[in-house]
């Protein structure tokens, strides 16, 4: 029995994120228990005349090899995987885990290397992306895995990514041109800012945005999707902030952390639980004390935090602050190995000022033009 | 499902069939329902020192090619399998199909021309694998699907795989270095022969093999194994054979296939069940027609025919023809898309001869040959 639901998001992922055109090559990559949505993007790619082919990893692989290779094992890319970086012209990776905390017990230095290795890849997959050679999309596919990880069953789960993809409604595609049209308005505007002050429980932060351009994360990149994000200028964040939600780096959870800045740069720093952790991460570069990002959260369908960075960081009505590398066509400068979403809720109690102006209350921007559109599409 | 049979499998396969060692690539190729024996045969790889990679299609996209997909798509192959195959030191290849009949009511013109356009990726393969630049093996997983081919429980078809490997030896690897040993001699002899005529029930086949290497193997190219093949002259085929078990091709059943050969080339064919897709297989490409193997199936371990290629062709007591492609190594020269091992039984009333002179009797080589 097919979902609907699935077939659609298959369709979504392959007509509107990628835009595959006859002849383009595209690569799934998935878990077993991903397939579903595996074929319905690989048979969605058969329709658009392109050359689709699935990648399958095995659980358990992964494990092995950070418990058990050598360094030059777990840092190993083999020359296949660079040739065929070159060749694809899109790529869709399926996040699907059996299980989202194999990775627990993993020797955190050793995870570091084989991810620094595997940088090298992603950065030459980056380059290409970011030059239009190549396009890619993030997605998911329900599990009980990630389903515990939510404290939901597996079927209120299924609801509430599909819903959050839009996919739960005929159509997806319409909603979300309405959603980038209006997501784009929004980006507009707030690039005519030169300073945003976040005023909430705990937290008074000013950040200076001047000069920047914000981008309308509209579905293409990841699905669901949902934001405006920007690179804050590196030097001009003064202020205390407080996150509400856990903040995740590499499966290791931080609670309630607690941040001030001068100049730019955490000054001081403290949180609940995983304060070690915390402090570690904070004193892996320079880069890593300077926010790389600043983002509004804007998918309403997406009303809860369920420990999974590509929803939580959507939520309508929060914002996420990164610590670490800023992005270059926003014109932010900052470089850093490290780049922390770290999401604040807004929707009880929260202000944002826009060069003294009130713009965003209670999870919500005020009404202005551009709001209508983003409301009615996101909001749906 | 801790099966100790599947790590030493995972031995066999790692240390002795294809000899692993440190900085090799090695590809893992298969089908999601392997992760077992994956999992044991990562591990191995990485205690060699080797770098594993792995190659898993998901269940159901080749199906959907061939039935959703139009000609360019079906004649596209990826630029991930031919970095692979050029690329790749070791290649350990584990069929563990969920079902053996996805692929039965596909349109047989499709299956082929999916196969010729694998064509080059094999040529690459042959050409590494006989330069010694690529050493690959290709085994099974035993899966519900394979054991409902073979009329099985899993748990008797499991069996029935491992004893096949002798993995229920308490020394599988000197094993199968013993029957290597005992095969070699035999190729040796066989291959100071210039014909071999084998007769039975429907049959009576003389082919020619003068000057023709005999390939004994031994569990490093298939496993489990136990055979000795070589690539009969292309010119030198005559007679009638009639197969007595049914062969399979991409999910389809033929029966009762019965070919007549001159001069090297089928002249008739008929079949009892599927006869139209052999003729249009026979009719593949120039090579199609052409015998590219004749082997003696040395398994004593491997007694019933269970619908897999892999093991019935090496069932102790048979004999196999291939029609299509030879294996370089043996001498042989057909080309072609198509290799398709077709077995006929010989333990019940037939006689094989080499130059003339009684060789094999009733499934067996006669004492004291060589």
């Amino acid at each position: 029995m097919t979902d609907p639901r699935v077939e659609r998001l298959g369709g979504l992922i392959v007509d509107y994120s990628l835009a595959l055109e006859e002849g383009q090559i595209v690569r799934i990559d998935t878990l077993e228990v991903g397939s579903p949505l595996a074929l319905a993007c690989y048979r969605a790619a058969l329709r658009a005349g392109a050359h689709p082919y699935t990648n399958v990893s095995l659980p358990g692989l992964g494990e092995e090899l950070l418990h058990n290779g050598s360094e030059d094992q777990v840092t190993y890319i083999s020359p296949i995987q660079w040739e065929e970086i070159e060749q694809l012209d899109a790529l869709v990776t399926i996040w699907s885990e059996v299980n989202t905390r194999s990775l627990s017990r993993v020797d955190p230095e050793r995870h570091a290397q084989h991810i620094a290795a595997n940088r090298k890849l992603s950065n030459r997959r980056w380059e290409r992306i970011s030059k239009g050679e190549m396009s890619w999309c993030g997605t998911l596919f329900p599990t009980n895995g990630h389903a515990q990880e939510a404290e939901m069953s597996l079927a209120e789960y299924e609801d509430f990514v599909f819903a959050a993809c839009h996919v739960h409604e005929e159509d997806a595609a319409s909603h979300w041109r309405a959603v980038s049209a209006g997501l784009g308005a929004r980006a507009a505007e707030l690039g005519s800012f030169r300073e945003l002050r976040i005023v909430g429980p705990d937290t008074d932060l000013r950040l200076g945005v001047d000069g920047r351009s914000w981008l309308a994360a509209d579905g293409r990149y990841n699905m669901p999707d949902g934001e405006v994000f920007t690179s804050p200028i590196e030097t001009e964040t003064e202020g205390e902030i407080r996150y509400t939600f856990p903040a995740v780096y590499h499966g290791r959870e931080v609670e309630d952390i607690r941040l001030r800045f001068e100049a730019g740069r955490v000054v001081q720093a403290e949180a609940a639980r995983g304060n070690d952790y915390l402090r570690s991460l904070l004193d892996m570069d320079p880069g890593a004390r300077v926010l790389g990002e600043v983002a509004f959260g804007l998918n309403y369908e997406i009303d809860r935090f369920t420990r999974n960075i590509l929803f939580d960081e959507k939520i309508g009505g929060t914002m996420h602050l990164a610590l670490g590398s800023g992005f270059q066509q926003t014109g932010g400068r900052n470089t850093s190995g490290l780049h922390w979403d770290m999401i604040c809720d807004l929707r009880e109690e929260g202000e944002v000022y826009a060069d003294g102006e009130l713009i965003w209350k209670n999870g919500h921007f005020l009404a202005e033009p551009a709001l209508e559109v983003v409301e009615s599409a996101v909001g749906g | 499902m801790a099966d100790d049979r599947l790590e030493r499998l995972a031995g066999v396969l790692v240390d002795y069939s294809t000899g692993v060692k440190e900085g090799d690539l090695v590809c893992i190729d298969t089908d999601p329902a392997a992760a077992p024996l994956v999992e044991a045969i990562w591990r191995r790889v990485l205690a060699a020192g080797a770098h594993p990679h792995l190659r898993v299609d998901l269940d159901g996209t080749q199906e959907l090619l061939l039935r959703e997909g139009n000609d360019a798509q079906i004649d596209w192959i990826t630029p991930l399998r031919r970095a692979e195959v050029e690329r790749a030191d070791v290649r350990i290849a584990i069929e563990a199909e969920a079902n053996t009949r996805a692929n039965t009511t596909v349109d047989p013109e499709r299956l082929a021309r999916a196969e010729r356009a694998r064509e080059p990726l094999r040529r690459i393969h042959f050409r590494r694998a006989s330069a010694g630049e690529l050493r690959a093996v290709i085994t099974v997983f035993p899966t519900n699907g394979t054991a409902q081919e073979a009329n099985m429980s899993l748990a008797e078809y499991e069996d029935f795989v491992f004893r096949a490997g002798l993995l229920d030896h308490a020394d599988p690897v000197a094993d199968w270095t013993a029957l290597g040993a005992t095969y070699t001699e035999l190729g040796t002899w066989l291959g100071e022969r210039q014909t071999i005529r084998v007769v039975t029930d429907g049959t009576d086949l003389t082919l020619g093999v003068a000057g023709r290497t005999w390939i004994p193997c031994d569990g490093r190219e298939n496993f489990p194994d136990g055979e000795v093949f070589t690539g009969p002259v292309e010119s030198q085929v005559d007679g009638v054979v009639r197969f007595t078990y049914p062969a399979t091709y991409s999910g389809r059943r033929l029966s009762g296939i019965e070919l007549e050969f001159r001069e090297g080339q089928v002249v008739r064919a008929s079949a009892d069940e599927g006869e139209e897709l052999l003729l249009r297989m026979l009719e593949l490409d120039d090579g199609a027609r052409h015998v590219g193997e004749l082997a003696f199936g040395l398994n004593e371990a491997i007694t019933e025919f269970t619908g897999h290629t892999l093991f019935d062709e090496k069932i102790g007591g048979t004999m196999h023809l291939a029609l299509g492609a030879s294996y370089p190594e043996s001498g042989g020269t057909v080309q072609s898309a198509l290799h398709w091992d077709l077995v006929c039984d010989l333990r019940a009333g037939s006689e094989v001869y080499a130059d003339g002179e009684l060789v094999y009797r009733d499934g067996r080589f006669v004492e004291g040959l060589f």
